[in-house]
């Protein structure tokens, strides 16, 4: 269940604006309009109905049954679900990728915002090599990156190993119990800032030049501006970077499957998704895995609604 | 995930590529079956998509008309073993695929299962997987083709976890006959006695950590797999399954005396701190074993091929003992790793496909130089373990110690063993418990306690009616 980017559909203007004396317009004319609509979504819905709209049918059929090793298939109903809800390996896994998200998430669009205040400010030349030096790391392949950041944390080659010496104890275990999700959420913020700061930056492009000027007239600071001015401007830009990297934050995946063959701590459960890809594709039990991935769905539009719901209403109290 | 999963060499050497790459070593060629992955928009990543890996040979040569068989497999230098094979039949072509190693290969064959399709003809399989691949019902019994006729070609204990009764699941080509490697030039240096018993070992442990306090006799790596080969050596048969005559009753007894003496014994070394803990088949784990961190490692007879790339600085120091015994003067034995092939459901020439299945390697001296020689493959061909160009080779690595005469041996005393139905869950488990009582958030002893009760309610979820 990967979430892709999509651009945010606006509504297109109607292609004629409408003369009063158009008002009432023939039904026949209103029909053949209608069908040419519904011939023009056609092929994205069948391609909807057909890769995902039918996948996520067989999924819920699977996670409503249960096929076990020795007994084969039978319909269960909610069993798999029960199961989920109680599975202490599944909860805490959940947990552990919300308290990953509640440290990671703010820091890494914190570092975000800043950087793309600061190219926004900067007009020169160098702002293009700073935007191409900023979107690096996120054309590496994450598992390229999380590959590079295992031998950088290793104890034996990496150079980080060393600070531990310096504090005066042994070399610093990265792979070791309290550092693991720091060190998991600094290769997520290394790969993942740059392609956040790109987005506001282009959103903070979009917003009229005038408004600084009044903003300046007003005898307003450049930290003013930045944080009165530019910020709330591309608010909808930001609410969506959070609720994108909500989304992938609750799927994280490919770090920590990577790290696992350099750190013990991180077993088949480590995070929901793993425990989901564990569960089908090493443990045989395809059932409770689809049961899973639906639990983290509800979970995922959960927290996204929620966010996008406090966000709306905030808005709206904002003069 | 944990990846905890070893095995055969070339598991290993999948694991391994990362700890090669950055030794600079060269890796002993397999792909370690690399996920494609669908981000999502930010912060981390979805599920991987597969991609496979590898090269396919696709058999050009052959008669018109022959008959194409599709093999997943990852062993090292395998292609050379695959040619030889084509040249060799004129009526059927091998179409070789790495799809990746151990568990990705895994992953990608249990989903072809599910759907019904894709999967290949002949699948690699390793011997602790095989009843969890029985069970599925997706193994052709390669007995209606003939198969019973290799019996007395392979290793006892590794054709009675390839069949049952007279159905032939699988075909054994290389396995993991446990023995010590050790520092022959600090043991002697020191004047430490190599341990023939574990309590010797236990002493060793603590005057070697005595000579250097930076040195341990061993890591303990939290490996399911090797674990597993510690607690057989101990006597311990935890796993009762017949895929044949009892399809949904499973054995499962963790908590016997002879399981539980090895994580009592590990958990008074911890006590003491006299082992290390790092992690198996890591750069890290490498580096250690080349800078005299551990003097020690019980592993077996696939390893020494895959640390020979890695080792540059202790190459020629070490050598191989038998395994220290739990009794004075036993010759107790165990095998960690190894594999063997299958013929899947899926297929379309039963016959031809178990043709492939026993000639690959089975019938082949020529594979055998290549598995031997380049790949380090543990042959279990009676044929060319006991050769011998095979048994008087002498290694570099070793000081020209001649150290199959020390795992050829240890293969012929393996004895019989069975393994569940659900492998994969049980070395996660016991994986996961290890690690809680390496990081000391679990008492050793309670190691398998815990597992055995995840185990058994795991099992009769699953419908098994579970015996001790």
């Amino acid at each position: 269940m990967s979430s892709t980017l999509r651009a945010p559909v606006e509504a297109a203007p109607p292609a004629r604006p409408a003369a009063p004396a158009q008002a009432r317009r023939r039904p026949s004319h209103q029909r053949r309009q209608s069908l040419a609509g519904v011939l023009f979504v056609l092929p994205f819905l069948v391609v909807v109905v057909v890769f995902l709209a039918l996948p996520l049918g067989f999924a819920l059929w699977l996670s409503l049954h249960t096929s076990s090793l020795a007994l084969g298939d039978h319909f269960s109903g909610l069993d798999n679900y029960r199961q989920a809800f109680t599975d202490p390996v599944f909860l805490a896994g959940v947990r552990r990728v919300v308290l990953f998200g509640v440290v990671q998430i703010p820091v890494m669009l914190g570092i975000a915002l800043a950087g793309a205040l600061a190219l926004d400010a900067i007009s020169t030349r160098m702002a293009t090599v700073y935007r191409f030096i900023a979107f690096m790391p996120y054309a590496v392949p994450a598992v390229i990156g999380a590959l590079m950041w295992g031998f950088l944390y290793s104890k034996t080659f990496g150079p980080f190993a060393g600070v531990g010496k310096l504090l005066g104890g042994g070399p610093l275990d990265f792979f070791g119990g309290s550092l693991l999700l720091a060190s998991l959420g600094n290769i997520v913020t290394w790969a993942w800032t740059g392609y956040n700061m790109i987005v506001l930056y282009a959103a903070l492009q979009g917003v009229p030049r005038e408004m600084y000027e009044a903003a300046v007239l007003d005898g307003a600071s450049h930290v003013q501006i930045a944080l009165r001015v530019k910020v709330p401007a591309i608010r909808q830009a930001l609410s969506l970077a959070v609720i994108f990297t909500v989304i992938g934050t609750m799927q994280f995946f490919t770090e920590p499957s990577i790290m696992a063959r350099f750190a013990p701590d991180i077993d088949a459960g480590y995070t929901p998704n793993l425990y989901a890809y564990a569960q089908a594709f090493r443990f045989s039990a395809f059932n409770y895995s689809a049961a899973i991935s639906f639990t983290l769905g509800l979970v995922v539009f959960v927290i996204s609604y929620a966010f996008v719901f406090v966000n709306r209403r905030r808005a709206a109290r904002t003069p | 995930m944990s990846k905890q999963r070893r095995l055969s060499p070339r598991g290993a050497a999948g694991r391994a590529l990362v700890g090669v790459v950055a030794l600079g070593a060269l890796a002993t060629g397999c792909s370690s079956g690399a996920s494609s992955t669908s981000t999502t928009a930010a912060g981390g990543s979805a599920a991987p998509a597969a991609s496979s890996a590898g090269a396919a040979s696709t058999g050009s040569g052959g008669a018109p008309g022959a008959v194409h068989i599709k093999v997943w497999a990852w062993y090292p230098e395998f292609k050379s073993v695959v040619d030889a094979f084509n040249a060799s039949h004129k009526d059927i072509q091998v179409d070789w695929t790495n799809v990746g190693t151990g568990p990705d290969q895994y992953a990608k064959l249990k989903t072809a299962f599910k759907a019904g399709s894709g999967a290949p003809d002949v699948a690699m399989v390793e011997f602790q997987e095989l009843p969890s691949f029985e069970i599925l019902g997706k193994l052709t019994d390669m007995g209606k083709y003939g198969a019973n006729d290799d019996k007395s070609l392979y290793a006892d204990w590794a054709w009675t976890q390839a069949t049952d009764g007279d159905k032939v699941y699988a075909i054994p080509v290389d396995g993991g006959p446990m023995a010590l490697m050790y520092r022959k030039d600090l043991f002697d240096k020191y004047q430490i006695p190599v341990p023939k018993t574990w309590d010797e070992y236990a002493a060793d442990a603590a005057k070697i950590h005595a000579a250097d306090s930076k040195a341990y006799i061993a890591s303990f790596g939290k490996d399911g797999g090797w674990i597993n080969g510690l607690m057989w050596q101990a006597g311990c048969k935890p796993y009762t399954y017949s895929f044949n005559t009892a399809k949904d009753t499973v054995g499962v007894n963790l908590t016997a005396p002879a399981c539980k003496k090895v994580f009592d014994y590990y958990g008074d070394l911890e006590k003491k701190g006299l082992f290390g803990k790092d992690p198996f088949f890591t750069a890290d784990m490498n580096a250690a074993l080349d800078s005299g961190k551990y003097w020690t490692w019980a592993s077996a007879g696939w390893t020494p091929g895959y640390l020979a790339g890695s080792l540059k600085k202790t190459a020629g120091k070490w050598a191989v003992a038998p395994m220290p015994q739990w009794t004075a003067g036993g010759t107790a034995n165990s095998d960690w790793g190894g594999s063997t092939f299958t013929v899947t459901t899926q297929t379309k020439h039963p016959k031809e496909a178990t043709i492939v299945a026993r000639e690959l390697f089975g019938k082949s001296q020529a594979a055998w130089d290549i598995g031997v020689n380049k790949a380090f493959l543990y042959p279990l061909v009676k044929q060319v373990a006991d050769s011998p160009a095979f048994t008087d080779k002498a290694y570099d690595f070793f000081g020209g110690q001649k150290v199959n005469q020390i795992y050829v041996p240890a293969s012929n005393g393996i004895g019989d063993f069975q393994y569940s139905p659900f492998q994969d869950f049980v070395f996660s488990t016991l994986n996961d418990n290890s690690a809680a009582a390496l990081a000391g958030k679990k008492d050793w002893s309670s190691v398998l306690d815990d597992t055995q009760k995840t185990i058994s309610d795991y099992a009769k979820q699953q419908g098994f009616k579970v015996t001790q």
